[in-house]
């Protein structure tokens, strides 16, 4: 007996001593369970990890606190169109639309302690043309003193405001180093207090006092929390363990519920993008009246006010309100008529419909309206199938164009930057990357116009395209972002308004 | 005895190298995709083939498993291919979230499960109906239902606990007991009624032996026959019982780890295999292999101990 016991004892006691163990060897960085707490302390719940750990290259602007946080941009996009200077101080874009000149600010140093000077701009544009050399491939430099740099592209450049407010900049001696995401060495508002961090969990930062505004940033600390799950999300924030979050249309009425302050921001389009315009995969596709005829049988008004309870403004043409190629005086084009559009598909020939594939991926918002496409769409005896994709494959197999239908949200700074992704043969949203003759004329046309004959081109394209089909629009979500208590978002300023940017806590 | 530990040893190494080669050979099959994930939506073929060659997938797969195997021993398994951190440091900050979850959690339902699976087999009745309503009801109920109900009677309703957050112990012990409080309880649920009825059923099957009823006819009290014989019986399915209640706990776990907002391997596997971030995937796989080899193990080695007829099998 007394043997028995002593061996179940101690078996018992194997885990008991392991948890001890680790309860009392458990080190790292801290975890902060009380959130901001204080009123000098910011603390921000991010539903995704830093898509790139610290890198300064390529960073996405979703959820981008913590590079928007260590790292300063040259210029920075305004909502809207237009630029701001944020390192520079002064800037100049040429007539020719090829050249964009900075001069930068005095006394202004990296967390390493060297200088942000005209070199380490250059060195973070060259990391950038590396790896994005689509874009930035054939930029030239040219450096006269430490304070001022011109950057030169060999054609006129449409873009040239995103393609210079978008790079971040960091110290020469770190864009060299091997593993930039380990640690960020900019010169922003903030520095990482790397110690009191866990990656992938929490990221504490502390107030940078010598950041060239850093009395816009009225928070001593910054707390990035990565709370992937809506409802741990939601929760945090009621408890008081986060001051803001990003919330979904279904969370709008629990967390007005809960009293907390919610400001909305509209951008981004949610279309079927049907982009087998020559019906090469899906025959159906090539015929414009069954493009017409899919435009006409969603009811987006219904999908506005049942799924989206009313956080959501229907949407017609692939271009975004206030953007230069947005047609304000547009009648629908195609007003929700099912009846039409069976006639329709009968005289193209397809009244028995056709078979297509949509791609999902885990944390896209719009899946929540697939099942009423789907019913929608059986009404023209269109099945719509539905296929997940996940891993490491998940981008390549969404843009290889075996699923010419995908529906996305998608949306840029500016409507040049949208047709230049989802209408150009190569956008990379246009997945099957057909072209199209009066859409490359018409873009020829755009690179070499003036600023007005720019905005008339881009109309006169969205209007094509509209009359094309080439889009099903369906509607442009609310980006809705909660706040609790003590913190308060008069405006978001991200030029992308996707949610406040850090300057936009007061 | 020595035999038996180098036989479960050599299966456990056997079964190590055949999840690993199956995942990493179906992680790392696709370079091009892998590398694609970590550029984003707009990068180039040639970003894609330089950033192949950055990352080491342009190399044979076999040389590759062969590299990351070598780090296993080494103590190397790589950096993330999205934050650069490397995947020992991420796991050893998140190995011992979800042990001390997992652990907690295992050390209770055995205490308690015992207690009330010896009392129902034992007394039967009302009791054994109460235990098996009960156990009945805490199978059936998913852990992350359970988590979402105890977040908001106890974190958002009534602000006892926190309602997601990890502290570390070396920080603050209390603090830690309260933050592992309700996940451990939203895990204790099932795992309790799982081993609630295993034991149970270990004992009534021990208790209707003949050589119960041969101690019973010799004059020992049925304290003496209960623990000295029948537990000492039953603990052999309870022992296999709970090592299997543990790796349960490990999937539950992942669910509950979301919900409370916990810095776990079960977090870590499910934000890195829904962005791609393969070697982060494998740093999860591999701790979750290795802990679910050494409870086996451990369970077959506490059965050795406790039952010599299990020492030959």
């Amino acid at each position: 007996m007394r043997t028995t016991m002593r061996r179940t004892l101690a078996v018992l006691a194997v885990p008991a001593a392991a948890a001890i163990a680790l309860a009392g060897c458990t080190a790292g960085g801290t975890e902060n369970n009380n959130g901001s707490g204080d009123s000098s302390t910011l603390s921000l719940g991010m539903t995704a990890d830093l898509t790139g750990g610290w890198d300064v290259v390529d960073q996405p602007p979703y959820q981008g606190w913590g590079v928007e946080a260590v790292y300063d941009n040259l210029v920075r996009c305004m909502p809207g169109g237009g630029l701001e200077p944020a390192a520079a101080e002064s800037f100049e874009i040429s007539d020719d639309r090829r050249s964009f000149t900075a001069v930068l600010r005095d006394g202004m140093e990296y967390s390493d302690g060297s200088a942000v000077d005209a070199a380490s701009v250059q060195a973070s544009f060259e990391v950038i043309k590396e790896t994005a050399s689509d874009r930035y491939g054939d930029i030239t430099f040219d450096v006269p003193d430490e304070k001022t740099i011109t950057i030169t592209w060999p054609d006129p450049q449409p873009l040239m405001e995103l393609r210079v407010c978008l790079p971040w900049i960091a110290s020469t001696e770190y864009l060299a180093s091997e593993n930039r995401a380990a640690a960020p060495v900019g010169s922003g508002p903030y520095t990482l207090d790397q110690g009191a961090s866990t990656s992938g969990s929490i990221y504490s930062l502390v107030k940078n006092p010598d950041f060239w505004n850093a009395d816009a940033y009225p928070y001593e600390r910054l707390e990035l929390r990565v709370l992937a799950d809506e409802t741990a999300s939601l929760n945090a924030l009621k408890t008081g363990q986060i001051d803001g979050t990003i919330i979904t249309a279904g969370s709008y009425e629990e967390a007005e519920n809960a009293g907390l302050n919610i400001s909305s921001s509209g951008t981004g389009l949610t279309m079927l993008h049907l982009t087998d315009r020559l019906g090469e995969k899906i025959p159906a596709l090539g015929n414009v009246d069954v493009r017409r005829a899919m435009n006409m049988v969603l009811d987006k008004q219904s999908i506005v006010d049942s799924l989206y309870d009313g956080h959501a403004e229907p949407i017609w043409q692939p271009f975004q309100k206030g953007h230069e190629a947005y047609i304000e005086d547009l009648e629908e084009p195609y007003p929700y008529d099912v009846e039409k559009a069976k006639q329709l598909m009968a005289d193209a020939g397809f009244e028995d419909g056709f078979t297509f594939t949509v791609p999902t991926m885990e944390g896209q918002a719009w899946t929540v309206m697939l099942p009423y496409v789907k019913q929608q769409l059986a009404e023209l005896n269109i099945t719509v199938e539905e296929t997940a994709l996940s891993g490491p494959d998940a981008i390549a197999e969404l843009l290889s164009g075996d699923y010419p239908v995908p529906l996305w949200t998608v949306g840029g700074i500016s409507s040049l930057e949208d047709a230049s992704i989802h209408i150009l043969p190569t956008g990379f949203w246009n997945v099957s990357h057909q072209s199209d003759p009066t859409v490359e004329a018409l873009w020829q046309q755009i690179l070499t116009a003036d600023d007005e004959q720019r905005v008339e081109l881009q109309q006169e394209l969205n209007q094509y395209v509209i009359d094309q089909a080439w889009f099903v629009p369906i509607l442009s979500p609310d980006n809705l972002y909660a706040s609790g208590d003590g913190v308060t978002v008069d405006e978001i300023s991200d030029p992308f308004g996707l949610h406040p940017r850090l300057i936009d806590f007061k | 005895m020595l035999l038996t530990l180098l036989t479960r040893l050599a299966r456990s190494l056997g079964v190590f190298l055949l999840v690993t080669i199956v995942t990493f050979s179906l992680m790392y099959s696709n370079g091009p995709g892998v590398a694609r994930a970590t550029l984003g939506l707009s990068a180039t073929e040639e970003d894609v083939q330089r950033r192949m060659v950055e990352l080491g997938l342009d190399r044979p797969l076999l040389i590759q498993y062969l590299d990351w195997l070598g780090g296993v021993f080494t103590g190397n398994l790589g950096n993330s291919f999205f934050t650069g951190e490397a995947v020992t440091s991420a796991l050893a900050n998140r190995v011992p979230v979800t042990l001390s979850l997992t652990i907690a959690t295992v050390l209770i339902t055995i205490v308690i499960s015992v207690l009330a699976g010896v009392a129902a087999a034992y007394y039967g009745g009302w009791i054994d109906r109460v235990v098996q309503f009960f156990a009945s009801i805490g199978a059936a109920v998913p852990p992350f239902i359970v988590a979402v109900i105890l977040v908001f009677a106890f974190a958002v309703s009534t602000p006892l606990f926190p309602a997601t957050g990890y502290v570390r112990p070396a920080e603050s012990v209390t603090g830690w007991l309260t933050s592992i409080t309700l996940p451990v309880i939203a895990l204790l649920v099932g795992s309790i009624a799982g081993g609630a009825a295993q034991i149970r059923g270990a004992v009534l099957d021990a208790l209707s032996r003949d050589f119960v009823r041969t101690l019973r006819a010799r004059g020992l009290s049925e304290r003496a026959v209960v623990l000295r014989h029948v537990l000492r019986t039953a603990s052999g399915p309870g022992l296999i019982a709970f090592g299997l209640i543990m790796i349960g706990l490990l999937g539950g776990a992942l669910f509950v780890e979301l919900v409370f907002a916990l810095p776990g391997i079960g977090q870590l596997a499910v934000l890195s295999a829904t962005a791609g971030d393969v070697p982060m995937v494998m740093g999860g796989v591999l701790s979750i292999i290795v802990i679910v080899l050494v409870v086996n193990f451990l369970a077959d080695f506490s059965n050795a101990l406790l039952n010599p007829k299990a020492r030959a099998r």
